[in-house]
């Protein structure tokens, strides 16, 4: 107990004694690139294409991290380009792809007045938590970044993990492996029935009535499809039909088909 | 610049066992799933997760032995005292009989509870042909098994930092969890999909509040937190802040009132034995976290959140009890009525005293059980379409199982707080604690809700034995060793800790001091 | 203070002044003679369309890569630090930079045995 509080009381000291001044060029560096931020977030905010929306906040992203290098964090800067600018926005575009560019919300309202009630309330909040935090942090002067950056951000950060906090490090592998079950119990679906191999496909071919090719669709045929069966120069279709691929029958009369039923598994 | 080399940390890592021995088995749990053939992982996973689970237990009563003082291990990050043993061995209990039901499989005809596969769509062809089948998703154990893991760290760490990690370990798996029920898919996604976006503003409440401390005592450590509370003249706005802020996140997962709106959806949503593992399991761990966070670091400003968690209290027995005799859903019932002992239980955090921590604790488990073993038995009472819940269903089912019928009725009274049953003990320690604490006013709230939560536990009885079975009536699946063996522990505590608590509430006292 | 970064943005005012020349003095530069056929857009002769019509989701399967891929990113946010300070963590930075990597490995070994790393 008594550690901990000197160690604090010795840090504030020696950071009170350097009080940090925003150096011009970080003046310089905010001018420019929080103006773009701020742009960038509004666009993003009233564009009308999701696409466009988020590679405007990728835009943002980055400027953010410009921001964290500006201000001595090269840490957090280089974890918002990997992990946010990289990672979570691939997500976010990987959602918007799986949702579909073009859909768009329903905007009924289930809940009548729900969206002025949430609105008001959120309005609220963030008057409440502006007004607090201002009156709270704007009477203190910023400490504790000389001393943390005293060797270098970066070691600094890795002093903390490998010591305080290791077993909450520790503990955040549990987390990925979590993800990965989650991710995979979502969205991998297993192969119930055992894949047909190149192999076996052919050793089928063979063993049927008609190893070569089938005729392609000609010149009479109005569909390029592999399944749609080459028309003879009367119009009747060329025998034997090609395979039927499971799920496209679209056409009558291909049950009895030789090459079997194409079974694949858990749905399509 | 001079390169210093950085010292290794002194971690003593015998009492963190109980946590390592269930973050192996669950690791043990991944492997299995990628080696083992799919017809033999439900076995194996059992042994394993039973394994840990019990290998936690002993390490629990060797740390308990072993280490009479109460000591702060791993840089200052993980508290081994009283609080942490005690509801670390409760949680195991729990865990024990949890993953039991998990691994039942011969209730329902296509085999157990839990989807064939999660990533088939609901309704689609690919999903008749699965659930004909008697797959299932096996990932259920290691989840399972990580959110226990979480669970057990949760109320164990001393900074806020830990805690978040060990909070986000325990919710991710139930957010999964909660979305892998066999039948009824679609309420069951939706369950998932509420309670991870809820969860998830929850958790970002917790994130700003720790991120407020911090600001506060430049620490995330509890007892530094503690230390910056005493000093005068500190920036007490964002002590508030965080105070807030941190409690959302906190009763949030407690289930607490105005954050109590995920409760019955999820409940009734999930599949039943994970619903049985959140109301028993993860209560526990949120609770143990709540008592940790408010006695170690918010003591000396018990002045400014008392009233606000006196307002917190009320809402929630109020809210839950109230609430509870509108349903006609045994799970949404049992999901309010865990609401309301939330309420309860909060009377006991509140009291801010010895007897309210150790009241608390003993209400904990007794009620972690009474729970699960109320779900237990909901897994039960089936029809063609699965789980009959819908109350009118459960007319006239002591008639039909007076054995069954007979052991949720106990179940429920003492959800009721009935003398002889551990019910009646827990609300006693917690409700004395608030007395003697000054709160008074609580107790009389509290006493009143019990009261019209006891009209609706008594109504759910009649109907299951004074009135006449419907005549398509559910039946009564006979399952396998592994829900009697849940069923079993479930009676068994609520009994004996209605009959004798002495040895517990000796034990629970004893246990009742946190370090700081 | 922001004298290390600026090598980063020379490179990247080259990179973009690589990608900016090279479009616009393709245009001025290269000779312009066009017809009808050469303005049209070809799709294996079939007019295209703005979207693929029949595919306007994306298969859930890339869901699946993406989210691996945050997994390993993750894990990559914190070797940074220890490769970084490796030299003064001596052997308790390694023992639990392995531990570490070998937990998250085993979730590796569950998606690769799964078939999660297949491309079918």
């Amino acid at each position: 107990m008594s550690t901990v509080t000197t160690a604090t009381a010795t840090a504030t000291a020696t950071v009170l004694a350097a009080s940090p001044q925003t150096s011009v060029s970080e003046a310089v560096v905010f001018w420019i690139v929080a103006p773009v931020a701020i742009a960038a977030a509004l666009a993003m905010v009233f564009s009308r294409h999701a696409v466009h929306a988020a590679l405007l906040l990728v835009v943002d992203f980055f400027c953010l991290a410009v921001l964290y290098a500006a201000q001595d964090a090269p840490f957090l800067a280089a974890v918002q380009v990997i992990v946010y600018t990289g990672a979570i926005m691939i997500l976010f575009l990987f959602v918007l792809m799986l949702v579909g560019v073009d859909s768009s919300d329903s905007l009924v309202e289930t809940l009548r007045g729900q969206r002025v009630a949430a609105a008001a309330l959120a309005l609220g909040f963030v008057v409440l938590l502006i007004g607090a935090i201002g009156s709270a942090t704007l009477q203190m002067p910023s400490q504790g970044l000389a001393a943390a950056n005293a060797e270098g951000n970066v070691i600094g950060i890795a002093r903390l993990l490998f010591t305080r906090y290791v077993f909450a490090f520790e503990a955040t592998s549990a987390l990925l492996i979590t993800a990965a079950l989650g991710a995979m119990v979502l969205a991998h679906k297993e192969q119930v029935v055992p894949r047909v191999s190149q192999r076996e496909m052919s050793r089928r071919r063979f063993a049927g009535a008609h190893p070569t090719p089938y005729p392609s669709p000609g010149v009479f045929a109005r569909h390029d499809a592999v399944d749609t069966p080459a028309l003879l120069p009367d119009g009747t279709a060329a025998e034997p039909r090609p395979p039927v691929l499971e799920g496209s029958s679209n056409q009558a009369g291909r049950a009895g088909d030789p090459a079997g039923p194409g079974a694949t598994g858990s749905g399509s | 610049m001079t390169p210093t080399d950085i010292p290794a940390p002194s971690i003593a890592y015998g009492p963190l066992w109980p946590m390592i021995a269930v973050f192996l088995a669950a690791a043990i749990g991944v492997l299995v799933e990628a080696f083992v053939p799919a017809r033999r992982r439900r076995p194996v996973h059992l042994v394993v997760a039973l394994a840990g689970l019990t290998g936690g237990l002993v390490a629990v009563a060797l740390v308990a032995r072993n280490h009479h003082h109460p000591t702060l291990i791993a840089e200052r990050a993980v508290a081994v005292d009283g609080p942490t043993l005690f509801i670390q061995g409760t949680l195991l209990l729990l865990g024990i009989a949890a993953v039991l039901l998990l691994g039942e499989r011969s209730l329902d005809s296509t085999g157990g509870t839990f989807v064939a596969a999660a990533a088939v769509v609901p309704g689609s062809r690919g999903e008749r042909q699965l659930t004909a089948s008697s797959t299932m998703q096996t990932e259920v154990f290691p989840l399972a098994m990580f959110a226990l893991g979480g669970m057990l760290l949760f109320p164990a760490s001393n900074n806020l930092l830990l805690m978040f990690v060990a909070l986000e370990i325990l919710s991710l798996p139930l957010y999964l969890l909660a979305g892998l029920a066999r039948r009824r898919r679609l309420l069951s996604q939706e369950a998932a999909v509420k309670y991870f976006l809820l969860g998830a503003f929850s958790s970002a409440f917790f994130l700003y509040g720790i991120a407020m401390l911090y600001g506060y005592a430049g620490s995330v450590d509890l007892g530094a937190i503690f230390t910056a509370t005493g000093t005068v003249g500190s920036n007490d706005t964002l002590l508030y802040l965080g105070i807030a802020l941190l409690s959302v996140g906190l009763l949030f997962k407690i289930g607490a009132a105005p954050f109590q709106n995920w409760t019955p959806d999820v409940y009734q949503g999930s599949p039943t034995p994970v619903t049985a593992l959140m109301a028993s399991g993860t209560k526990v761990a949120a609770f143990g976290a709540l008592l940790r966070v408010f006695y170690v670091a918010f003591g000396p400003v018990r002045w400014d959140w008392r009233p606000l968690m006196w307002g917190v209290a009320i809402l929630t027995m109020g809210v839950g009890a109230v609430l509870a005799i509108t349903q006609t859903d045994v799970k949404r019932m049992l999901a309010y009525s865990s609401i309301a002992h939330a309420g309860f239980i909060l009377t006991g955090v509140v009291a801010l005293n010895r007897s309210g921590l150790s009241g608390s604790l003993f209400y904990l488990l007794a009620y972690g059980f009474s729970t699960l073993g109320a779900f237990a038995i909901v897994t039960l009472v089936r029809d063609a379409d699965g789980e009959a819940t819908h109350l009118s269903q459960w007319r006239g089912l002591g008639r039909r199982s007076p054995a069954l019928a007979g052991i949720f009725a106990l179940f429920l009274l003492a959800f009721a707080g009935i003398p002889l049953t551990s019910g009646f003990t827990s609300k006693f320690a917690v409700f004395s604690a608030a007395i003697s604490s000054g709160a008074t006013g609580l107790v009389v709230v509290g006493l009143i809700a019990s009261a019209v939560a006891a009209f609706f536990y008594v109504r759910v009885i009649v109907l299951m034995f004074f009135e006449a079975p419907a005549p398509d009536g559910p039946t009564i699946a006979v399952p396998s060793v592994l829900t009697y063996g849940a069923i079993a522990l479930a009676f068994a505590v609520t009994v004996v800790l209605g009959v004798i608590p002495g040895p517990l509430f000796t034990l629970a006292d004893k246990a009742a001091l946190f370090v700081r | 203070m922001l004298r290390p970064y600026i090598p980063i943005l020379f490179l990247g005012i080259l990179g973009a002044a690589l990608a900016v020349v090279s479009v616009l003095g393709g245009g001025f530069i290269g000779p312009k003679r066009y017809n009808r056929a050469k303005l049209d857009a070809y799709e294996c002769g079939i007019e295209p369309t703005e979207q693929a019509v029949s595919a306007a989701r994306f298969p859930v399967k890339f869901y699946l890569t993406a989210m691996l891929f945050i997994v390993f990113d993750i894990e990559i946010i914190f070797l940074y630090p220890w490769a970084v300070a490796f030299g003064r963590l001596g052997l308790f930075g390694l023992v639990e930079m392995v531990a570490f990597l070998a937990t998250v490995f085993v979730a590796y070994a569950y998606v690769w045995r799964r078939g999660g790393l297949d491309w079918n």
